[in-house]
């Protein structure tokens, strides 16, 4: 218990230092030097230090939507087992609970956008309303097959207590398309190139950022805070998959484990520097294909593995 | 039962009253309000204590001296009668400044006759222990919600819609009656219990005709079509009780008929969940597409039947495949959702009707900025949206949290069942999505951002009885997300009186709600860390208004927010081969173009074929038959005889 809450609390911590690492690959491929890599530490300071400027057309509304999506994701990470280890928490269906809750989370961040008056807030939140959907039905698809892998409906059945691993023997390769499934709605998720593009200059063309426009000073840095950790959440799952190896030692684990989670999220900084965004209206059918994927993989358990 | 009957007798009492009284009109409002909630009130303890102390409650006495009239309250029916009466004791508190039209004294009147006597149906129809029964009260309810709908009878708008909906329903009643017909042709009794020794051709006859007749008073798809017409034309109040509990009568039918035809065949369960997949997911794919804010929520109310009758379908699966905790799981994830569905339903139309009247219009794209001056109908009306859209800790998510566990356990049966559940497990998660989309929409168009048109402009939310029963709604709605316990207990209990054949344990379902309020406060400790964490940042910081960031756009004006229209445009592109779009636009022409236009419609394709398929051809066979109607009243009196001879040589 104390292991988890420990891992929780340095998952919190450290999942600025992470997304910094996206950033650093970026800088390479750019053949720049980079920021540093506590870049998001000396932000997130810098945000917490200043005052905020409200927009006269908002409501509570508007400063309740950054507060409400740190607490899901931080919520959200209570459940998940981190390196192996068994999650704070864990109950029969906490997967569709943590799933809900991110979905609060969403729904504050876009009445938050559509507090402002903005119009291009209100571009973002359509946006953010639509993509989610499709990547629901797919987080639905693979706890189906996760499901009948393990007939469980815990996260921490699933990535703690000797799985992966298990899953991988089991069904190693309806696993592969739900890595890269995976990988798909963690882009997505948390608006990362091909989806969306955090560093585009032209608002029309944003989905999250366009959102969090008119946030300033210490709301800012706690939606910051938040996206760090939904993506730590989901980089986490990814990795538990990729390198679900069970070393036999506690530290020897985290490290294989802070190994995996590198790995994930250089993989989104190439992805990143290799890819353009894609037009709006080409999003959607990205998204489809891991619903494909998920779907495909649940038919090749059903028809050879069970 | 003596409590049941006083309390309708004090409901319809209040109603007539009403009429004695219209002229002094607070007299009138305050007697009707007060005796049919008293009623209600009346009904409500009495339908908790028999839910809770089983035993048999039955009534019954002889009408005209030939057919009898008999009525029993079971745990099923004491559920729905719950239901009913917290809705309706609302509903009727909120009608005191809602029906606020002096000069329409004697339609006020009308108007509280014909709420008390739909009540007071309602509750006989969940009540009815015979065919005779059951069928007396179902025409009282279908008529007297008729004439509340047409409430405003000089809109040809609202003539229109009742017109619909009493076609609608009496086409329903014809398909019960046929149902019905049969049941008795078979048995020659007018019980209900006889419906047991039928056989099994004759068994899936009868349930699908009732699915039919039910469902269309239900709103399931296609039947759906007179609902988004209805709810509109009512005063809100009474929208609020026919989409809040009316149409859960419905629901109430196929579970009723479901357990007295107790006839395990998996087919049942196959066109349940299927009629509850494709109205949940298209009711809410059109909701999305509404500019009209009771259009919207009356699609609303179609998708949520569907995820009512996706829990029951589940549940039936469980109980022919064998499967007791799927059942059970499916069974009270459906009644539970009633219940939750009746009470966010019910608060949303009455956010709605507030809106309304205090801006005169029901055009989500003319409105905006209401938070500002009606906090609490946008904050009451903020969690009726979290609820509806299923999100926790509200109570829709209680519901649709134990279908879900219900769809998993259906995920390990084998071939149709794996395909319906897993099906069913992707369309709730889809639904869940559009309908946070679309009530995003709503609030985020209604109640933020600026005004839009001068209507949305300094309103007031006076009315403290319209606020009180909204601010109680949203109150249970809180309670029911985080302590769902008692309520899942009731549920459970409902489902006891189905007869699927085995004793419920309610210990290890428990243990669900148990997990649930746990995850509600792990939220809300988090939340309240993050809360003071925010207290202390803000600590002796300077905070300063300014207009909205305009990305450089120095001239902003209210008329450049997204619409409604064009948040939902998006998502309706992808729904486009079922939700056809129909829009009015004139190309802008020239270097300096005049004023234009930008009309658009969703279509509901039940609606567009609903012309062509069936209309048409029921038009184009009267026309053929024309000639009966000649006029002469000697070959009308021939016919009459005719009639009875040819029905004296069938019976």
């Amino acid at each position: 218990m104390i292991k988890s809450i420990v891992l929780w609390a340095l998952a919190i911590l450290l999942a600025p230092f992470f997304s910094a690492v996206i950033l650093k690959v970026k800088a390479f491929f750019g053949g720049k030097k980079g920021p540093p890599l506590l870049i998001n530490y000396y932000t997130l300071i810098k945000l917490f230090k200043k005052g905020s400027v409200y927009s006269t057309s908002t409501t509570f509304l508007f400063k309740l939507g950054p507060m409400v999506s740190l607490s899901t994701a931080v919520t959200a990470l209570m459940f998940l087992p981190i390196a192996g280890q068994q999650p704070v928490f864990s109950f029969n269906g906490d997967v569709i609970f943590i799933l809900y809750l991110l979905g609060l989370g969403r729904f504050f961040t876009i009445t938050a956008a559509m507090d402002t008056a903005s119009p291009f807030e209100g571009m973002g939140a359509a946006r953010e309303a639509y993509f989610p959907i499709i990547c629901e039905a797919t987080m639905f698809m693979i706890l189906i097959l996760f499901y009948m892998l393990t007939g469980d409906l815990r996260l921490a059945a699933y990535f703690s207590a000797g799985q992966p691993l298990g899953l991988w023997h089991v069904a190693g390769s309806p696993l592969l398309f739900v890595v890269i499934s995976f990988f798909i709605i963690l882009l997505t998720e948390n608006s990362r190139v091909p989806v969306d593009d955090p560093a585009t200059h032209l608002e029309l063309t944003m989905i999250h950022e366009v959102m969090v426009l008119d946030h300033s000073g210490p709301d800012l840095g706690l939606i910051e805070l938040g996206s760090f950790c939904k993506l730590f959440f989901y980089s986490t799952i990814v990795a538990s998959l990729i390198l679900p190896f069970e070393l036999g030692h506690f530290a020897a684990n985290i490290g294989l484990f802070a190994a995996a989670l590198i790995i994930v999220y250089t993989a989104v900084g190439i992805m990143e520097s290799v890819m353009a965004r894609y037009r709006m209206d080409r999003v959607p059918k990205f998204i489809l294909t891991s619903f494909a994927l998920a779907f495909f993989a649940t038919i090749i358990t059903l028809e050879f593995i069970k | 039962m003596n409590l049941f009957f006083i309390s309708i007798l004090v409901i319809v009492s209040g109603g007539v009253f009403t009429l004695i009284f219209r002229r002094q009109f607070i007299l009138m409002k305050i007697i009707g309000v007060f005796m049919i909630s008293a009623g209600c009130f009346l009904g409500l303890i009495d339908a908790f204590s028999k839910l809770f102390n089983p035993g048999q409650y039955s009534f019954s006495f002889n009408y005209l001296n030939t057919l009898a009239l008999s009525f029993k309250i079971d745990n099923l029916s004491a559920f729905f009668l719950v239901a009913i009466f917290t809705v309706s004791l609302l509903a009727a508190i909120y009608s005191f400044h809602y029906m606020n039209k002096k000069e329409d004294a004697l339609r006020t009147a009308v108007n509280y006759l014909f709420f008390s006597l739909l009540i007071a149906s309602m509750a006989l129809v969940v009540t009815a222990e015979n065919i005779i029964a059951f069928m007396f009260s179902w025409e009282i309810m279908s008529l007297s919600s008729f004439f509340l709908v047409i409430y405003d009878y000089q809109s040809p708008e609202n003539r229109k819609a009742g017109y619909l909906y009493f076609v609608f329903s009496h086409v329903g009643a014809m398909f019960i009656f046929a149902a019905f017909g049969i049941l008795y042709g078979y048995t020659g009794s007018f019980e209900f219990t006889a419906a047991k020794n039928l056989n099994d051709g004759a068994k899936i006859l009868v349930f699908i005709l009732c699915f039919i007749g039910f469902g269309s008073k239900a709103g399931v798809f296609p039947f759906h079509v007179w609902l988004p017409h209805a709810h509109p034309a009512a005063p809100s109040h009474i929208s609020a009780v026919m989409s809040g509990v009316m149409i859960k009568t419905g629901i109430y039918g196929i579970l009723r008929l479901y357990g007295l035809l107790d006839l395990h065949t998996p087919l049942f369960g196959e066109i349940v969940v299927i009629a509850g997949m494709v109205s949940g997911v298209l009711g809410v794919v059109y909701a999305l597409g509404q500019h009209d804010l009771k259009r919207l929520l009356a699609y609303h109310s179609v998708e949520n039947i569907g995820i009512i009758l996706i829990g029951i379908g589940l549940g039936m699966i469980g109980v022919s495949t064998g499967n007791p905790t799927m059942a059970v799981l499916g069974f009270s994830g459906g009644l539970l959702h009633v219940l939750n569905h009746s009470i966010f339903k019910s608060l949303l139309f009455m956010g709605a009707g507030i809106v309304i009247q205090k801006t005169g219009t029901r055009s989500i794209d003319a409105l905006g900025g209401l938070l500002k001056n009606m906090k609490i109908t946008g904050v009451t009306f903020l969690i009726g949206s979290l609820a509806i859209s299923g999100l926790p800790p509200f109570n829709g998510f209680v519901s649709e949290f134990l279908i879900y566990l219900g769809g998993f356990k259906g995920v390990a049966l084998d071939k149709t069942a794996f395909v319906l559940s897993l099906l069913s497990i992707i369309s709730l998660a889809v639904i869940g999505g559009l309908a946070l989309a679309c009530f995003t929409k709503v609030v985020g168009v209604v109640f933020q951002g600026e005004p839009r048109s001068h209507a949305a402009e300094d309103v007031d939310e006076k009315g403290l009885t319209m606020l009180v029963p909204m601010l109680i709604l949203a109150g249970v709605c809180v309670v029911i997300g985080v302590f769902p316990g008692l309520f899942f207990k009731m549920a459970l209990k409902g489902i006891s009186s189905l007869g699927i054949g085995y004793s419920i344990p309610i210990e290890p379902f428990l243990r669900i709600t148990e997990n649930i309020t746990l995850a509600a406060a792990i939220f809300f400790v988090v939340f309240l860390m993050i809360l003071a964490f925010r207290m202390i940042l803000y600590r002796n910081k300077p905070l300063r208004r300014s207009g909205t960031w305009g990305c450089g756009f120095t001239q902003p004006t209210v008329k450049m927010q997204y619409t409604g229209s064009s948040y939902a445009a998006f998502i309706l592109e992808f729904f486009r081969p079922v939700a056809p779009l129909k829009e009015d636009h004139p190309a802008i022409q020239g270097r300096f173009p005049g004023k234009t236009h930008y009309h658009s419609h969703v279509n509901d394709i039940a609606e567009l074929h609903m012309g062509n398929v069936i209309i048409r051809p029921i038009l184009w066979m009267f026309d053929k038959l024309r000639w009966i109607q000649h006029g002469d009243i000697h070959l009308y009196i021939g016919y009459i005889l005719l009639a009875i001879v040819v029905l004296l040589f069938f019976i």
